[in-house]
């Protein structure tokens, strides 16, 4: 076989990589040229990654890959790798598109900004971490950039380092997210010391678990794939450990957009694709799996309808689509899962950037005091309604075909599964109808000053909106081909008449809905909020979990530390005085004797000698 | 009673009497006085064995003679050293020597 | 190429030369005093290079071996019949293995950097090199040493000059800080000292054809471990010969003085509280020493004399190490999260990650043992770099409490930027070096106490909490006025901040640089644990 491009795919990391390097060496002072390093860094991995996935899907290649040696210890090797695979492939086209637009978008929207040059360093050391997470063939090497990415994401959303707001989320997410971490980590030794000959690579794992009888036990195996699922649940923001997800929207938008909508947080549902057999051979575990995705969906969903603010809306949404993902896989399709994020990917980063462009223009983040941009800022208002479309679920759109499918395997498994799901997807078309009715229809609030974006950030919104569209069809219940040729096994699609006109009818009664209460105001917008005070505040308040967390986890930690830390003070250290103390009060007694009379030194002497000689006397008659 | 039970019962009296100063005198005068004494008790004892002992010999008078000059040797320093003293405290009193004190 | 060159003496012996020549320049050329102090920093470190280039990890340390005869002292009675004499033998004798070669790698790199720090000294200089140079002879000895008296002696030399580098030139609670240091090292030496009399009056007995010896030669107490038939057949027709035979009390007795002469200096809890105080009072440049190499002296006598000389009695206490472990993880990383001052925050840190070396040696596996000095020189390499901050950072503003720090990334971009670099590899970011150690030493104990080890991976979480919590409150937030104009890091701040950064990079992307060194420093005691303990 002639080369190919796959043998070539550890360049498409690499490209990022250098870009960083060369913006990290040129220091502040590339506010001109920083950005065209990022943008050519990512448009090289970009075209590279194309070639990669047309290669693939035209010649239907063998999968490929390569490793090294890493870490040599006695008869152990761990070694570091790369593997194409079509689902591989599939990411690495999603990550660098959306990361070359991404980086365009940013040319406009960070233009401003003095340390402009840092961020597009810290996009593409994101991108890089981001592809090798991709590509990478052993869970160990995929655990290290799992982990590079999830710092990235901390800078980033750190970036305005100035407000403590930032501050705050950025912490917040990074040590969430490390929950989730050690519980991949534990996983990781588990399958270290489980696997026949130490053996992490995923075409190992996957053999190991496919096998019927396999060499592991349930137990055990049910222990790894709940361990893997914790790390995903961190990653990629399920309950209960999403509560960061959403104080992330501090950073930057073109970062939501980003990391924090297309590419990173969907890294947990790529980890569980990734390490399926695990799963499949655990019913428990996918049981846990599809109930947490499902809880999370429609919980994150509720949370979005109450919230005020354009980017946490999104972010909710965002958790709750990537519940769906979850719930996908739990009822073991792994196809409709990823073709989910693969649709996701784009309309969630469509709204995130037309977010990112509304807020540029409005100069505020709350939707109650927007309005009536539709007509200043027509194409994001048009590019946004269609990403909205896709994400309620409304054909032709994208989102409509991918949700479509979770939602028939889900039925295909479980009758509440499936209902749960489509109650969330009506709570998802109403919070984004009153998203969107809210912010682009009726009289603007504001004194006209909102303007359309620059065309180096409207043109990525086109793009994403144009995939938006078209990005459902590479698998529609009708003919699709992404679904067989991902798992290669050809595709199941059975019940989807009944599941379509459900998720239709829901999408559209959701929408339905928003435009009476934001657009007719035949109902009042306090319809609700004025029979179910109760009820609202706790949607506003997004079920008091981070109260929660802060009073039955941290309050306590911190308590206990500083009972630790007095333990160490006056305990640990006070036995450590208490003996130097008597020590040096022993002396003191002692030299009390010593008190330089030498009368009493001669009398004592006198005593002493006495006693010797009765003793030796007294010895004598014993 | 021999001669030299009689002649170590002496010594023994003069030596306890000795240190009965030593031990409760406060002039340091009388101290000396009384260290004296003790070796004097001594010189008794080293006389008295080399006259009436087992082995009589000479070595016994000649070792108290050098006594006797090591005492006055030693009593010339002592009285020095009670001066010198005298003259910075203004007392002899043994009590208040207490520089050595812990 | 370096068969008939003795370069281990000349690294050992190299900065007590520079001391000399400190000692003889006039006390107020500062500059003077400083510049040779570093070059005689550089020269030991251009040696260590120099034999790392050359070493041969498959032939491990035997190329390198410097071995005389230092002292005999005969002794005056006929111990064992059928000989005509004996005597007391101690040798100097210097070898470099894959064990001690980490170290001493680390020591050339941290003295140099730590010498580069000293620019922050401000009074005596003339004395504080000359000290500075004379523990460094010492540490270098200590790694390299292979007698039981010169490693005594040379582990002395470090705490003389360690007690006065802190006692004169610390900050306020300097003295008490030094008295301290002093008392708890002085009662590790004692023990150390006990255990190693004992060892030598045991073990150390060996036999030519007319003369028994008895001496601290490290190789012949492993031989005579490893082959107890050829001290028994010695001795064996021998009335009262028994008592030169380490019975299982005198080993255990031993083992647990070992243990403790080198725990206090790990430090292992509950013996830690004088680190604090060492760590928090300190110069930051004799704090980079401290806490850089001092403190894997420790590390490294309970590997070379713990579990080397006693892989029976280490084995039957692992799990106590074990836990002991978890507990110095735990304990100094809950306790960091709720410190006010940074170097506090630093201190209680390094009681955590050398509670993960402590793991590894439990783990009593190639791979947990590797990662036990990966973590080592890890730790080191990463405290050396935050304490060259902090020292920086003291410079400028004056203190060092998180409350009143804040928003200096403004103000000192690179050195918040390197700061973050020294945080994150701290609480074991993959890609830096940190991440390997703790990895291996997991790794390596995780097959034998899965549930201990997966408490003690709880530790990387509050690493994370309390790593992010101090740095970002030194560096993000508001930045208020009194730190708005301050100044980056000057140059020769600047050149070991990278230095060091660059290395735990590169040990975080490439560990087999380390690793390959250490291929075969563990065989002898593997080998011992397979056949003694029965693997």
């Amino acid at each position: 076989m002639s080369t190919s491009f796959a043998e070539y795919a550890w360049l498409v990391p690499v490209f990022p990589l250098a870009a960083f390097a060369i913006l990290t060496a040129m220091g502040k002072g590339a506010r001109k040229t920083g950005p065209w390093i990022g943008i050519i860094g990512t448009l090289a991995s970009l075209v590279l990654s194309l070639c990669i996935a047309f290669e693939r899907m035209t010649d239907n290649a063998d999968d490929y890959s390569k490793s090294i040696e890493w870490l040599q210890v006695g008869s152990l090797k761990l070694s570091a790798g790369f593997e194409v695979t079509n689902l591989t492939s599939l990411m690495l086209v999603v990550v660098t598109l959306v990361s070359f637009l991404v980086n365009v978008y940013s040319q406009g929207y960070m233009r401003d900004d003095d340390r402009i040059s840092t961020f597009f360093a810290y996009v593409a050391l994101f991108t890089s971490s981001m592809l090798g997470l991709v590509l990478s063939d052993n869970l160990l090497t995929f655990y290290i950039f799992w982990e590079l990415v999830g710092v990235c994401s901390f800078l980033l959303v750190g970036f305005w380092y100035h407000k403590p707001e930032a501050k705050a989320a950025a912490k917040k997410a990074f040590i969430v997210t490390r929950i989730g971490d050690l519980g991949l980590l534990i996983a990781l030794l588990l399958l270290f010391w489980y696997m026949p000959d130490h053996a992490l690579d995923f075409t190992t794992i996957h053999n190991v678990f496919s096998t019927p009888g396999g060499v592991i036990s349930v137990g055990i195996t049910t222990l790894i794939a709940l361990l893997i699922f914790v790390g995903a649940v961190g990653k990629s923001g399920q309950f209960p450990l999403h509560t960061w997800l959403p104080d992330a929207m501090e950073g930057p938008t073109p970062i939501s957009a980003l990391i924090h909508a297309a590419t990173m947080v969907a890294a947990g549902v790529f980890l569980v694709a990734r390490t399926f057999p695990i799963f499949e051979a655990s019913d428990a575990a996918m049981t846990t799996v599809a109930v947490i995705g499902a809880f999370t969906a429609i919980f994150a969903a509720s949370i979005g309808l109450a919230q005020n603010d354009i980017k946490r809306i999104l972010a909710y949404s965002t958790v709750s689509q990537l519940g769906y993902m979850m719930l996908a896989l739990g009822v073991g399709s792994v196809s409709a899962a990823m073709f989910h994020l693969f649709t996701h990917a784009f309309f969630k980063a469509l709204l995130f950037l037309g977010a990112g462009s509304v807020i540029h223009g409005a100069h505020t983040q709350d939707i109650r005091e927007m309005g009536g941009l539709g007509k200043t800022m027509k194409i994001t208002a048009w590019t946004f309604g269609i990403g909205a479309l896709a994400l309620s679920g409304i054909p032709p759109f994208a989102g409509f075909w991918s949700k479509d499918a979770i939602l028939a395997a889900a039925l295909d498994k479980n009758g509440i599964l499936f209902a749960v799901g489509a109650i969330a997807a009506f709570f998802t078309a109403l919070y984004m109808a009153r998203l969107y009715f809210l912010v682009f229809a009726g009289k603007p609030k504001q004194d006209g000053h909102a303007h359309e974006s620059p065309s180096v950030m409207t043109v990525p919104l086109i793009v994403l909106a144009i995939l938006s569209v078209v990005a459902g069809f590479v698998d529609t219940p009708f003919k699709g081909w992404l679904g067989e040729w991902l798992t290669g096994e050809a595709p199941e699609h059975h019940g989807s008449g009944i599941v379509m006109v459900v998720s239709v009818a829901v999408g559209l009664l959701g929408i339905y809905i928003g435009w009476l209460v934001y657009v007719k105001g035949t109902v009042r917008r306090d319809a609700v909020s004025s029979r179910a005070p109760a009820l609202v505040r706790t949607l506003e308040r997004k079920y008091y979990i981070d109260e929660l967390y802060d009073l039955l986890i941290v309050k306590p930690l911190r308590s206990f530390g500083k009972a630790l830390q007095a333990f160490d003070d006056y305990i640990v250290d006070g036995v450590v005085r208490l003996a130097g103390y008597s020590t040096s009060a022993l002396g003191r007694l002692n030299s009390r004797l010593q008190s330089g009379q030498v009368q009493t030194y001669a009398l004592t002497a006198l005593i002493g000698i006495v006693i010797l000689a009765l003793a030796i006397a007294g010895r004598r008659f014993w | 009673m021999t001669m030299l039970a009689s002649y170590l019962t002496l010594a023994a009296v003069l030596f306890c009497v000795g240190l009965y100063g030593v031990l409760t005198k406060r002039n340091a005068i009388v101290v000396l006085l009384c260290i004296e004494l003790m070796l004097n008790a001594v010189n008794l004892n080293l006389i008295a064995f080399s006259k009436y002992g087992v082995t009589p010999s000479l070595t016994g008078q000649i070792f108290s003679l050098f006594t006797m000059t090591v005492a006055a040797a030693e009593a010339a320093v002592g009285m020095a050293v009670l001066i010198v003293w005298y003259r910075n405290r203004a007392t002899v009193n043994v009590d208040e020597f207490d520089e050595l004190r812990g | 190429m370096l068969d008939n060159v003795p370069i281990l003496s000349l690294i050992t012996f190299a900065p007590l030369v520079g001391s000399l020549i400190v000692l003889l320049l006039p006390g107020q050329r500062s500059q003077w005093l400083r510049i040779t102090a570093i070059a005689f920093t550089v020269i030991p470190l251009a040696l260590t290079l120099w034999l790392f280039a050359a070493y041969e990890p498959s032939v491990g340390g035997a190329a390198y071996t410097e071995h005389e005869t230092w002292l005999t002292i005969p002794l005056n009675k006929e111990l064992l019949q059928g000989f005509e004499s004996s005597q007391l033998r101690f040798d100097y004798h210097l070898t470099v293995d894959g064990i001690s070669m980490p170290l001493v790698i680390l020591t050339g790199i941290v003295s140099t950097m730590a010498a580069l720090a000293t620019v922050h000294i401000r009074k005596r200089w003339k004395t504080f090199y000359v000290l500075f140079l004379l523990l460094l002879t010492g540490i270098y000895g200590v790694f390299l040493s292979r007698d039981l008296v010169l490693f005594f002696i040379f582990f002395e030399v470090t705490l003389i000059p360690m007690f006065f580098l802190i006692g004169i030139w610390g900050y306020y609670g300097r003295e008490k800080a030094a008295t301290r240091f002093l008392v708890y090292n002085g009662l590790g030496s004692a023990a150390m000292l006990l255990s190693f009399l004992l060892l030598i009056a045991t073990l150390g007995l060996s036999a030519t054809d007319s003369q028994v010896i008895f001496s601290g030669n490290y190789d012949v107490l492993l031989a005579n471990l490893t082959d107890p038939q050829a001290m028994a057949n010695l001795t064996a027709d021998q009335a009262g010969a028994a008592e030169f035979l380490l019975n299982d009390n005198m080993r255990w007795g031993a083992f647990v003085l070992l243990m403790i002469a080198f725990g206090i200096k790990v430090p292992i809890f509950p013996f830690h509280t004088w680190m604090l105080r060492v760590h928090t009072e300190a110069p930051p440049s004799i704090v980079m020493i401290h806490s850089g190499i001092l403190l894997k002296m420790g590390v490294y006598g309970l590997i070379r004399f713990g579990a080397f000389l006693f892989p029976e009695q280490l084995h039957d206490w692992s799990t106590i190490i074990a836990i002991l472990g978890v507990i110095n993880i735990l304990y100094g990383a809950i306790i960091a999260c709720v410190q006010r001052e940074f170097k506090l925050v630093l201190a209680y840190s390094s009681i955590s990650h050398m509670g993960i070396v402590l793991l590894g040696i439990a783990s009593l596996e190639e791979v947990g043992l590797q990662g036990a000095i990966y973590q080592s020189v890890s730790h080191g390499l990463i405290s050396a770099l935050l304490f060259l901050i902090v020292g920086s950072l003291y410079e400028r503003t004056q203190t060092t409490q998180l409350d009143e720090l804040g928003g200096l990334a403004k103000s000192m971009p690179f050195m918040s930027g390197i700061l973050l670099v020294g945080g994150l590899a701290s609480l074991g970011l993959p890609g830096l070096s940190g991440f390997v150690g703790e990895f291996l030493s997991f790794l390596g104990l995780f097959g034998s106490m899965k549930w201990i080890t997966a408490i003690g991976v709880l530790g990387v979480l509050f690493a994370a909490i309390y790593v992010l919590r101090s740095i970002l409150s030194i560096t993000y937030g508001r930045t208020p006025e009194a730190f708005e104009n301050m100044k980056d890091a000057r140059f020769i701040e600047a050149l070991p901040m990278i230095a060091l950064a660059a290395l735990i990079v590169l040990l975080g992307v490439y560990p087999s640089i380390l690793t390959d060194l250490m291929q075969n420093g563990f065989n002898g005691l593997l080998e011992q644990l397979h056949t003694r303990v029965g693997g």
